[in-house]
């Protein structure tokens, strides 16, 4: 690739268009402008059933436009596939071909122009903030929509299906029109954005310009005779690490130095942002390869320095599972998912033919638990069965270390239990796992625990060493074992790690635990007179595919005030329910009162329920906070001074105050959930559902969310929370629906459901450890204090 | 969500290589290019109508039958006004529709329609996996297949991610039904922003992921078993080739034009 050649050179179009093809980022980023581009275009192509661009205007073609300016070539080849692949959805045919190069054209032809007109150039960046840029932007945006049209318009006389002045007009101007109306605004938003994600093609055109990646200068080599030392002895070997990426503040490691034997089970521990993830991307060199800085240290896996040879071949050697695992399913089966691994590993495999792959297929799903599902399509399994997808992919190459991101983050309590179980076993066939995650009571029979803060190890031990030191867990942000905590001050030398050893404590030390009070466990849902109720469902059902009903004659009503938990597996139909309540979902029967009115007449009800969506990047658009959050006042049709007011209190009440002027995108995962739920309250919705707020959250995090909502429950919300997490419905909410399979199978106060294990199990559910650990004795407890309160000494 | 049009059976079209479906679908591309006669063309439309039930595909056919309906009308009604013609059909507010132009209009629908329906039975008998290693075989480059099936596979999770957001720009008042052009374009950013911000925040962990998983762009890659062309293969090929061998000396023989 050669940017020092003009813009009209063949030799530049050339290199830069294969360019895209070496450079993994840039390949992805063209197959996402396609996928965007195909799935706005796929409603026009067999939706609406016109001649393109003749009768529907089509916004999505304000896509290639945009993301050309943006990503240069890469743009070129998304906006291409992603119109053949909008044709793959029933319009494939000759005239494919030339939708292929008009709409090619149409992606590269901005990108070739913007700075080179001559003097009509501004000279600037790609976004509109100046009449020169605007002058600009039009001019090329006038060009790229001619080359275009007059491509497909010629192309399709050509086939002899339409004529050339029917279509080419149509097209032209539908183009024209669409990116100067929507470009302007989507340029604005996203150019800070791809910058800061260092996305923006000219940066990374720099960068590749200044030469191939090498080895970091800071990575220094071992004497020979350390290298077979660790070679032999040990699986992983990390010397004194510090990194910094590039256009980052501090470094998000710092002097970390571990060594991992073979076979160890470790888990690494800390708060989100302590550098987890980062340790675990210097194990197969995406640090400091793929993630580029200021790198100093030597990393070693299995006797191979991970700086020395590419991300990609370290394959075989480091099997690597993302907290985000679907980002790593690429194929339309199980079993073309297996394959396309092994053939990315070059030829190194030992298969006789077909059959004996098979029969390697056959073992591989076996030992992750899915037998027979060779022929699904991955994302027609479930979260977990995908998970474990993901991990028989990394298995099929047979590497001696895997490293797992969180995976336990999106899992409900079977998936969970199941993969604890795959771990175990992978463990025991001595294959060293190493995995970062929030909570270490799942992981009870690691090997060990390695804690970071800021960056640094700061700790390690056994896991029930750290369980046994809940100050010090929560020194660090890791989740603390509420166990341990009720042994705290009762004389115990160690702190139990699992309920049993809770059991043998107990017995030891001679304590046992008494029901408290009716009053003390009742107190917070006793009332002088029934609430009003604020929602209402009678023998509701919903489908998404005709015959498979999400939910099947539900009743069950809401009052105000509550503070109650829809509590079931994945897909048991909480996420339907809850949005039924505030009229997203029609039911296909039955009836859905707010406040005594019909959502089937209402249509949605924003400003009487609340509902903020457990990803709250599906929902943020705007530059600011401020302007974030206003959305949904802005909606229920506040003037701005009201707007503002409400921005304010909403704020105040989810603890940003201060954060007006931010950009939403800058925050972490925890404040964006934050502001997603501000933007709601600022609606000033009687009645607020919250799905999955604690997804992803660290303790501390997780916490303060739940304050928050708490907070507002008393500040007189009605609210709703959907979720798996057992510990969040036990210390929060007073009422629990209980569901599966679309159904409700339980409805009470939560203690009451908590009582009947065997009622949870078969929701495929797991009592908190502190529950069942007071079970014991006949109570149901749900909190630590409840615990510390009902203690008897003999 | 499962958006493609593939059926996992066993027919004689799926068996076939995808490097044999490919140039099939080419035949019958040129095989509808030959012709203008609308009977003629009725006659292909039938034949890969029959191909459609022989590949247990109809069902995928009835997903878009309007599409096909509608494109027959729009071309019977918008070629007459391009082609002229000497034979008068009939007179609406003093525009002669020419019988020429109809028959025209005809015969380009049915093109299109025996195009479009030779597209599907491609798409319903080849996986993508299959369609990516036959086109690479057939010369085109591989990071282009790769990046093509890679975006598919995204397909429904992005439209997945569209409904998401649309129900969450919804559940915070946006009116998505509102009518108008302008009403359309000022609802269009808060839907399309998250959409495309979301997507590009996962770029580099995209990218990350198929480094680690051994996919490297730039790299060779290595087919485990590499398809061999069948007996079956070789016929059909045959027959492809035998009929547009036939069309081509019929049309130079003055058959199958208006």
């Amino acid at each position: 690739m050669n940017n020092s050649l003009p813009c009209w050179s063949p030799r530049r179009w050339y290199g830069e268009l294969r360019h895209v093809w070496r450079d993994t980022r840039l390949l992805v980023l063209s197959a996402q402008i396609a996928a965007i581009y195909a799935s706005v275009l796929i409603p026009f192509k067999v939706g609406i059933p016109i001649i393109p661009g003749f009768v529907e205007l089509r916004p999505a073609n304000v896509i290639p436009i945009v993301s050309s300016l943006l990503f240069g070539p890469a743009a070129a080849w998304g906006a291409g596939i992603g119109n053949v692949i909008g044709d793959c959805f029933g319009t494939l045919g000759p005239a494919s071909l030339f939708g292929f190069l008009g709409n090619f054209l149409y992606g590269y032809v901005p990108y070739l122009l913007w700075g080179n007109l001559g003097w009509l150039s501004s000279g600037r960046e790609p976004v509109v903030r100046s009449w020169r840029q605007g002058m600009e932007y039009v001019i090329v945006i006038a060009c790229a929509s001619m080359v275009c049209a007059a491509t497909i318009g010629w192309g399709v006389e050509l086939l002899g299906l339409l004529p050339f002045w029917l279509l080419f007009p149509a097209i032209f101007l539908n183009n024209l029109v669409m990116a100067t109306l929507l470009g302007p605004p989507l340029l604005l938003f996203l150019y800070p954005r791809v910058k800061q994600w260092n996305l923006y093609y000219r940066d990374l055109a720099f960068e590749a310009a200044a030469g191939p990646r090498q080895d970091p200068a800071g990575d220094r080599l071992l004497p020979a005779s350390s290298q077979s030392a660790v070679a032999e002895s040990v699986a992983v070997s990390i010397q004194d690490v510090t990194f910094r990426p590039i256009h980052a503040e501090r470094s998000v490691l710092k002097h970390v130095s571990l060594v991992v034997p073979r076979g160890e089970l470790v888990v690494l521990m800390g708060r989100s942002g302590s550098g987890k993830s980062s340790l675990c991307y210097v194990l197969n060199g995406l640090v400091p390869r793929f993630i580029q800085g200021e790198w100093t240290g030597t990393v070693m896996v299995h006797g191979q320095r991970t700086t020395q040879i590419p991300v990609w071949q370290q394959a075989n050697c480091v099997g690597m599972v993302f907290q985000d695992f679907e980002t790593q399913l690429v194929s339309t089966n199980v079993e073309a998912e297996l394959r396309c691994a092994l053939e990315a590993q070059g030829g190194t495999h030992d298969f006789t033919g077909e059959e004996s792959f098979h029969e390697h297929v056959r073992r591989l799903l076996d030992l992750v638990g899915l037998p027979g599902l060779e022929r699904r399509d991955p994302f027609s399994l479930s979260g977990g069965q995908r998970q474990r997808l993901v991990v028989a992919s990394v298995l099929v190459r047979e590497p001696p270390v895997i490293v797992m991101d969180q995976p336990l983050t999106d899992l409900d309590p079977a998936g969970r239990q199941q993969f604890l179980r795959l771990l175990a076993e992978l463990n025991a066939k001595g294959i060293t796992i190493i995995i970062a995650g929030h909570g270490v009571d799942d992981l009870v029979e690691a090997d060990r625990v390695c804690v970071l803060d800021a960056g640094e190890l700061v700790w390690q031990g056994t896991p029930r060493e750290l369980l046994g030191q809940p100050d010090l867990a929560g020194r660090y942000g890791v989740t603390p074992y509420p166990l341990a905590e009720c042994f705290r001050g009762r004389g115990a030398g160690n702190l139990p790690a699992t309920v049993e050893e809770a059991w043998q404590l107990a017995d030891t030390l001679g304590l046992s635990l008494v029901a408290p009070q009716s009053s003390e466990q009742t107190s917070n849902v006793a009332r002088s007179e029934p609430p009003a109720t604020v929602l209402e469902l009678s023998n509701v059902s919903a489908h998404y595919q005709p015959g498979v009903p999400a939910l099947s004659r539900v009743s069950v009503s809401f009052q105000a005030g509550e503070f109650v938990a829809i509590l079931g597996q994945n897909g048991s139909g909480k996420s339907t329910l809850a949005k039924l309540c505030n009229g997203l979902l029609s039911p296909s029967e039955g009836r859905v009162l707010v406040l005594g009115s019909d959502t089937q007449q209402t249509g949605v009800l924003s400003s009487l329920v609340g509902y903020v969506f457990q990803n709250p990047d599906h929902q943020i658009f705007a530059e600011t906070v401020r302007k974030e959050v206003a959305f949904g006042a802005e909606n229920a049709g506040c003037s701005p001074h009201q707007c503002d007011v409400r921005v304010t209190e909403a704020l105040q009440a989810v603890g940003l105050t201060g954060a007006e002027e931010l950009d939403p995108f800058s925050l972490t995962k925890g404040e964006r959930q934050r502001v997603a739920v501000a933007s709601i309250l600022a609606a000033k919705p009687r009645i607020l559902i919250v799905d999955e707020p604690t997804t992803g959250l660290d303790a501390e995090e997780s916490a303060r969310m739940m304050n928050m909502m708490r907070a507002l429950h008393r500040q007189g919300h009605t609210i709703i929370v959907i979720t798996h997490e057992m510990g969040i419905v036990a210390n929060y909410a007073t009422r629990c629906v209980l569901m599966r399979g679309g159904t409700i199978l339980a409805d009470g106060p939560t203690r009451d459901v908590f009582s009947d294990p065997e009622l949870i199990r078969s929701a495929a559910l797991a009592l908190p450890a502190l529950t069942r650990f007071a079970q014991r004795w006949g109570v149901t407890l749900l909190t630590v204090e409840e615990v510390r309160k009902a203690w008897r000494t003999p | 969500m499962n958006l493609s049009l593939y059926v996992d059976a066993q027919t004689w079209v799926h068996r076939l290589d995808g490097r044999t479906k490919i140039l099939c679908l080419l035949g019958l591309f040129a095989l509808s290019l030959l012709f203008s006669d609308p009977v003629y063309l009725s006659g292909l439309c039938a034949g890969v109508l029959a191909l459609v039930i022989r590949a247990q595909s109809l069902h995928n056919l009835k997903k878009i039958w309007v599409l096909l309906a509608l494109l027959f009308v729009y071309s019977v009604v918008l070629w007459p006004f391009f082609v002229e013609g000497a034979t008068p059909l009939f007179t609406i507010g003093g525009l002669t529709v020419m019988q020429e132009g109809v028959l025209h209009g005809m015969g380009m629908g049915l093109r299109l329609n025996a195009m479009l329906i030779s597209g599907i039975v491609l798409l319903s008998t080849t996986s993508i996996e299959e369609l990516g290693e036959a086109s690479n075989r057939l010369g085109v480059p591989r990071p282009l297949g790769f990046s093509l099936s890679l975006a598919f596979r995204w397909v429904p999770n992005l439209l997945g991610s569209i409904g998401a957001v649309i129900q969450a720009q919804r559940s915070r008042g946006l009116d998505v039904q509102s009518k108008g052009v302008f009403g359309k374009i000022r609802r269009y950013p808060p839907l399309i922003v998250p959409l495309i911000g979301h997507t590009l925040r996962q770029t580099n962990l995209l990218a990350m992921a198929l480094e680690s998983k051994g996919f490297g762009a730039g790299q060779v890659r290595h087919p485990l078993f590499v398809s061999k062309m069948h007996g079956s293969d070789y016929a059909a090929l045959a027959v492809i080739a035998a009929l547009v061998m036939g069309g081509l000396w019929m049309r130079l023989n003055g058959y199958g034009t208006i």
